[in-house]
């Protein structure tokens, strides 16, 4: 075995100290040191990095399992430690691992280009979602949730945000089928999640799936995780074939649709900055206004009845810039503009009101890699 | 009509997922099987599901929110138990060319149609072609003949049925999700032939 040595300083530092939890992760911090140097000797390939990875968790679970000071610890125990070391080593990891092969950032690219082209016209009709299932408010949820993914750097908690995002649409799709005396099944949940993906548009899509596939523990990676799982390839390999025939739409509308979106994407693109961004632009509102300390919203101030017609078209205009730059905000960090969600809960309490998960599976750390 | 009342019981929803999955290590005694459902929309794969999912008392089987992955665990006469992860696949065509990534690795494939249906016979046939060029070798296929209650409709004669499946090695069986008929039968007879890990 490769890792033998490692495993046995590990295990001597281990045994040094009783307190196995406390002790494992520092003895982990050493040990990493030279494992993760070791990989470093090697050249960049995924799926040895991956192989290398699993065959070295396999190894470290079974020393732990076979070393007397864990003899009495629990499954629970040893999946804890293991959950540790997987979350460790994949964090120091990261930058060697996640999307560092240039043939993946460019998939991902290509995967990001293309769903800001079909977020200008793709509709649930063209998946034949059917209208019960049509809820903004789920939607998003969902949405927020995948795009949570790249918030974390150790791959079981980018599978926690997958999971999450099929059960908001699991939950969704229970709820609206209950009045209508139907299963739901693969066939109301794929093209869901198509949908959610499509919206979501999560930067570095491929990367992050194949990121869980290769790193995620494989013992981890079965079951209803695996289901799941499969279903956001299959729907990300769906987007990626994707052409005319592939929707409800007629095949000229489709590519009629895609040049346009193409368009308007080359336009926004040279139009940004926005106005607000350099106020010297911006047209001079009536002297009567104050404009208190050189301020970009020069109507803050106003009152109503100082408003000149004329001011009209400058108002209309900042409103305009202000709205974009919410909704630009909003969309950056993944939070849904107001105006398309019930008026402002707290976001936690919101997933739990929709989530109804008391499934410790679910209960994700969800603090953010720093 | 059909298994309109089967839906999984929410509240005790529990996930089959992530945290039990250590536990039980697979061995020659508890075997866990990845099932993977094919067939048209509509012919009655959920129903069939669920009806084998609800209609077996088992306390520690973990009913999850949705129905397109659902566990259910059987005992066996020789004291054996085997624990069906069953995986559902969307049937409509735009999808067919993603059904590679679900049966890749299943240990069991259903493939289901429906006895009024002609059409639906045709489809499974084709999952069949598919699954002898694309999936493992020695993957346990089912041919599944549903709503064998409707006899007065049907047109798909048992026969065929039979046929179809003798020539490709497949075990063949008709089922009502609505009466429930050959439901469980369906699952022990698929158990039953397993390949077992030899013990050693
Ligand atoms: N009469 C009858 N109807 C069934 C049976 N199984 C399913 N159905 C009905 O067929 C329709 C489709 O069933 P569903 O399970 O959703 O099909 P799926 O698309 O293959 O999952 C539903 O309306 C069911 O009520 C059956 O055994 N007999
Ligand atoms: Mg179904």
């Amino acid at each position: 075995m490769i890792f033998s040595i490692e495993c046995e300083i590990l295990l001597r530092l281990i045994s040094l100290n009783p307190l196995k939890g406390y002790v494992i992760l520092n003895a982990a911090k050493l040990f990493f040191c030279s494992f993760i140097v070791s990989f470093s000797f090697h050249t960049v390939n995924p799926e040895n990095d991956g192989r290398r990875l699993q065959e070295f968790l396999l190894n470290m679970e079974a020393a732990i399992r076979d070393h007397p000071l864990w003899a009495g610890a629990t499954e629970e125990e040893v999946d804890c430690a293991m959950e540790g070391l997987e979350k460790y080593v994949m964090t120091k990891l990261f930058s060697r691992t996640f999307a560092s092969f240039a043939e993946d950032a460019k998939i991902d690219q290509e995967i990001l280009e293309k769903i800001s082209l079909l977020q200008n016209f793709l509709r649930p009709e063209h998946l034949d979602i059917p209208a019960v299932f049509n809820n903004n408010a789920s939607w998003l949820l969902a949405e927020k949730e995948l795009q949570k993914i790249n918030a974390f750097k150790a791959p079981r908690e980018k599978l926690l945000c997958i999971l999450n995002c099929c059960r908001v649409i699991n939950n969704l799709l229970l709820n609206s089928s209950m009045s209508e005396n139907r299963v739901p099944g693969a066939d109301d949940f794929l093209p869901v999640l198509i949908y959610v993906m499509i919206k979501a548009n999560p930067p570095q899509l491929h990367s992050n799936l194949k990121f869980i596939q290769l790193y995620r523990r494989q013992a981890k990676l079965v079951s209803e995780a695996a289901y799941y799982f499969t279903n956001l390839v299959s729907a990300k390999s769906f987007i990626v074939d994707l052409d005319g025939k592939s929707l409800s739409i007629d095949e000229t509308e489709f590519h009629d649709s895609m040049q346009a979106a193409r368009l308007v994407i080359k336009e926004t693109r040279i139009k940004t900055p926005p106005a607000l961004d350099k106020p010297a632009d911006l047209p001079v509102p009536s002297r009567r206004l104050h404009n208190k300390g050189g301020s970009n919203y020069p109507f803050m101030e106003a009152e109503a009845g100082e408003l000149t017609v004329g001011d009209v078209e400058r108002l209309l205009s900042l409103y305009k810039d202000v709205v974009n730059n919410y909704t630009n905000l909003c969309r950056a960090i993944g939070h849904p503009p107001l105006s398309k969600l019930q008026p402002s809960f707290p976001h936690s309490e919101e997933t739990n009101v929709l989530l109804e998960q008391p499934e410790e599976i679910m209960k994700t750390d969800h603090k953010a890699v720093e | 009509m059909g298994c309109s009342s089967s839906l999984p019981d929410r509240t005790s929803g529990r996930l089959g997922g992530l945290n039990s999955e250590n536990g039980g290590a697979p061995d020659a005694k508890n075997l866990r099987v990845k099932l993977v459902l094919l067939g048209d929309s509509g012919v009655g794969k959920s129903c069939i599901v669920l009806r084998f999912v609800r209609g077996q008392f088992d306390p520690t089987s973990k009913v999850t929110v949705g129905a397109s992955f659902l566990s259910q665990t059987i005992a066996l006469q020789d004291s054996t138990t085997v624990k069906f992860e069953i995986w559902d696949t969307a049937g409509q065509e735009r999808y067919a060319a993603l059904a590679p990534l679900y049966y890749r690795g299943a240990a069991v494939a259903v493939v289901v149609y429906d006895i009024t249906s002609p059409d639906s016979f045709t489809k499974a046939q084709y999952w069949v072609k598919e699954l002898q060029k694309h999936g493992s070798p020695d993957i346990v296929m089912a041919l599944v003949g549903n709503k064998a209650d409707l006899q007065e409709k049907r047109e798909v004669p048992v026969q065929d049925g039979i046929d179809y499946a003798e020539k490709n090695g497949m075990f063949f069986i008709e089922t009502s999700a609505k009466t429930a008929d050959n439901i469980n039968q369906l699952f022990e007879e698929i158990a039953k032939r397993l390949p077992r890990p030899s013990p050693s």
